[in-house]
């Protein structure tokens, strides 16, 4: 099991303002790590980094000893790179079951204009378990748009795993979740982490320290520090911009 | 309440099944309107809204230039006929292949922008598109139009039919009509259909799933043209002229009125659209030189009141009860 992704020196800026500065990270095959940080730490445009929606300013992003630094979002999607959206992100015209479908057919065929979709079953059947797996199968014929809230972050999880991703990107998956729904989704996310690598953003510090192996701060775009959740929580550093009374 | 039901069952029905729905009304449709000519007239217009329809209701692209592939379909066909080969087969696939090509340019540079932008864009070459015609008379006839396009008879398995008695015209121009139905409804059910309607919801998430949405939405472009210019190519045939207001900003509005009158995102609502558009021509034309007013006065109230168009507004009224959402099923 080697190193899946490395970020080195990665830096972005906006204008006078660097969102992520100098941020060199790695992960390992197979591995769970979060990131945490305060509001405005750089957490999400690291991830927009990471999927090559925005470019980097400077440094580079290597996965799988290949580097994607410039490769465009489609291709660093196809290469098994994918993400599950803070801020919900769905299709919502489409039902739960196409708006998963949809995300799996990427994998396979987008040109296609004469056979038809639903005669696809590998697709068909594939986006069915992923509906069992987070819990929307009674609910695959619901319009997208009329789903709860905690349906539609499960629903986001839904698409990214669709397209069959190697590395997973989880952005706040339990923002604004209730705790049995929180609940819900953290025995999800441990499910998916078998076999999957994933990189989750996090501000619940108790799913934090229950699902990962290591845990980076950042504070004000630069990496803070690094460690086991044991280490990061007894931190004092962290504790003074971050932590605070949350812990 | 019986009644009711009666006439929710149908809309579902055509809901459903627009394809056979549309198949069995239009061949008794000639029939019940005041002459056939205004039918031929309803489903060519009818076969443009719904190749606009594939740009506007599946992939959310409003094109304020669809003039430009409709015309020239139309001058390709006519220009065709009168000059190179007098053959009408050989004339409407001109057309077709004609504005697909025209679409496969223009759009090229068009589709990189969205919204407002991707609009004044497609509006700025039809009307380039509309000046190139302008000034060369040699090929177009400029402001006169192209007269003299001839009535070549149909050639079908050796047998030489005439097709320009307005009823046997009328059955030509539905053949070509059910012909690129059923190509939009195999294209809209295929995997590529799919993908259309995922980036026209979401083209940023369409694009993280790892789909070329540009590409995409050209493609769409470039089918809808074709179609445009196909239907462009009948309208030379049913006039034998060509006029340069065909190209004009003009029919690019009226298409767009006509789409949202009936109702975006289905196979029927264009075709209510273009009826009611035309049938409305038709009847305050006779009464007023000024009809253009009260078609506007009711284009207005359409927009205001109806947002879904018409049949939008009669599907969602006739299955309220189960909820459903606009434009939110496939045809």
């Amino acid at each position: 099991m080697g190193e899946i992704l490395k970020t080195v020196n990665l830096t972005k800026n906006f204008g006078g303002l660097a969102a992520v500065e100098k941020v060199s990270f790695s992960i390992q095959e197979g591995d769970l790590q979060s990131i945490i940080g305060p509001n405005g730490a750089g957490k999400s445009t690291f991830f927009k980094l990471i999927t090559g929606e925005i470019k980097a300013s400077e440094g580079q992003i290597i996965f799988r000893d290949q580097d994607i630094t410039a490769l465009p979002q489609t291709a660093i999607s196809h290469l098994g790179i994918a993400v599950s959206y803070q801020i919900t992100n769905i299709f919502p015209f489409l039902t739960v079951f196409e708006n998963v479908r949809v995300a799996a057919q990427s994998r396979k065929t987008t040109f296609n204009l004469w056979s038809k979709a639903l005669s696809h079953r590998e697709l068909v059947n594939q986006s069915l378990s992923i509906l069992e797996l987070i819990g929307l199968a009674d609910l695959k014929d619901e319009t997208a748009a009329n789903l709860s809230h905690g349906d539609r972050k499960r629903l986001e999880i839904g698409i990214a795993l669709a397209t069959k991703p190697k590395l997973l990107l989880l952005d706040e998956p339990t923002a604004g979740l209730s705790p049995p729904e929180t609940r819900q989704t953290i025995d999800l996310i441990k499910k998916i982490s078998e076999g999957l690598t994933i990189i989750l953003v996090e501000h619940k510090m108790k799913v934090v320290m229950e699902v990962s192996s290591k845990v980076t701060v950042l504070y004000y775009g630069s990496l803070l520090v690094q460690g086991t959740p044991e280490e990061i929580r007894n931190n004092e550093e962290v504790k003074r911009v971050y932590l605070g009374g949350v812990c | 309440m019986e009644n009711q039901s009666w006439w929710r069952r149908l809309v579902t029905f055509i809901s459903n099944y627009p394809l056979y729905f549309i198949f069995f009304f239009f061949i008794i449709f000639p029939f019940i309107v005041p002459y056939k000519a205004l039918a031929t007239q309803i489903i060519i217009w009818g076969l443009f809204a719904l190749g606009f329809n594939i740009c506007l209701g599946y992939t959310g692209m409003l094109s304020f230039g669809h003039a430009a592939y409709f015309g020239v379909g139309a001058y390709t066909t006519g220009v065709v006929l009168i000059r190179l080969w007098t053959n009408i087969w050989f004339g409407l696939f001109a057309a077709l292949v004609m504005g697909g090509i025209l679409a496969l340019v223009l759009g090229f540079l068009c589709i990189k922008r969205k919204g407002i932008y991707f609009a004044m864009l497609t509006l700025a070459f039809a009307q380039l598109v509309y000046f190139v015609a302008f000034q060369w008379v040699d090929l177009t006839g400029g402001d006169n139009g192209l007269r003299n396009i001839p009535a070549v008879p149909l050639n079908l398995f050796g047998y030489s039919i005439n097709i320009y008695s307005p009823l046997n015209f009328y059955f030509f121009v539905l053949f070509f009509v059910f012909l690129s139905l059923l190509a939009i409804n195999l294209i809209l059910q295929s995997p590529f259909g799919h993908v259309l309607q995922a980036v026209r919801e979401n083209d940023q998430r369409a694009r993280s799933c790892g789909y070329e949405t540009t590409n995409v939405r050209w493609l769409a472009f470039v089918i809808s043209g074709a179609i445009s210019g196909l239907a462009g190519g009948l309208y030379a045939l049913y006039l034998h002229f060509v006029g340069i207001e065909t190209l004009y900003y003009s029919t690019s509005g009226q298409i767009i009125m006509m789409t949202l009158l009936g109702g975006m995102g289905s196979f029927i609502g264009p075709f209510i659209g273009a009826g009611v558009f035309l049938y409305l021509e038709d009847v305050l034309g006779n009464i007023t030189q000024s009809w253009m007013i009260f078609l506007g006065v009711i284009f207005v109230l359409c927009v205001l009141f109806f947002p879904a168009g018409i049949w939008g507004t009669i599907r969602d009224i006739s299955t309220r009860e189960k909820k459903e959402l606009p434009a939110t099923s496939v045809p």
